[in-house]
């Protein structure tokens, strides 16, 4: 089983984010779970929100937050200063940020694996806004290989059918290629 | 019970919630192209915008960069530039 932790801000999209996910993986033939934490202050845009994500071959039983994540996404390098966003990640784990700096320069705890991606230039090049967690979905297929990129692009356009859908699907594959172009160089 | 960041309990306790992390495009005032008709700061849902003497600052460290000074502006004196982070 893969447990992912999403950290964001209310209005990024982090529960949706742990939702498509998990819709992709479905469509992936496996086992998923998603569901949000919006923490103790209320769901008050802005403020800090977690999601949860799990993903695995056989049904899964665990219904609790995840505390130990194999894998966490943090879409505002911002949170950083305001909560430990690679609490409990496993050895071994990977932390996914949206940013456009050295994902050591940032203030993360030492020793983490991290890697940054572009995800907000992505999301105002292709939908206009910065609204980038589409993009972030892109990265996550291209770095874990978790879940196949036609199953998040499914997801996306049965989320948000129309045109909203399209530009969504398009700032992921954008970003699925971005990175795995970068790994062929 | 405890709180996490962005609650409010007590008055002004929203002074402590520094939204300005929050800003995907900054708002740049263009000195010589304001007028100083004071729309920006009538309009700033955050207060951010404010005369100080002849001219007008912005608060970055509320400032939400939502973009409704730059909007409203009638001499399109400000202008939101995207912010590296």
């Amino acid at each position: 089983m893969t447990e992912i932790r999403i950290h964001g801000r209310g209005g990024q999209g982090s529960v949706v984010t742990a939702e498509i996910l998990a819709m992709a993986a479905f469509e992936d033939g496996k086992f998923s779970q998603a569901f949000p934490y919006l923490g103790g202050g209320g769901d008050r845009r802005g403020a800090p929100v977690q999601a949860f994500l799990r993903i695995s071959d056989e049904p899964i039983r665990l219904r609790s937050k995840i505390h130990d994540p194999d894998y966490v996404l943090v879409q505002d390098p911002t949170l950083i200063k305001e909560v430990e966003v690679s609490k409990g990640l496993k050895p071994g784990g990977l932390l996914i940020i949206n940013s456009e700096k050295d994902p050591h320069n940032l203030g993360l705890a030492p020793g983490i694996r991290a890697l940054a991606v572009p995800a907000t230039r992505i999301a105002l090049e292709e939908i206009g806004r910065p609204i980038m967690n589409t993009a972030l979905m892109g990265a996550f297929s291209a770095i874990t290989g978790e879940v196949s990129l036609l199953a998040v692009l499914r997801a996306i356009r049965n989320k948000f059918p129309g045109e909203m859908g399209e530009k969504n699907a398009l700032a992921a594959q954008h970003m699925y290629e971005y990175l795995r172009g970068m790994k062929g160089a | 019970m405890k709180l996490t960041v962005g609650a409010i309990c007590g008055p002004a306790g929203s002074k402590a919630n520094r939204t300005g992390a929050w800003r995907t495009f900054r708002p740049i005032l263009k000195s010589d192209f304001c007028t100083g008709c004071g729309l920006c700061a009538t309009f700033c849902p955050d207060s951010c915008v404010f005369p100080e003497g002849e001219v007008f600052c912005i608060d970055y460290t509320y400032c939400k960069g939502c973009g409704i000074c730059a909007e409203e502006c009638p001499s399109e004196a400000i202008e939101m530039v995207v912010e590296e982070k």
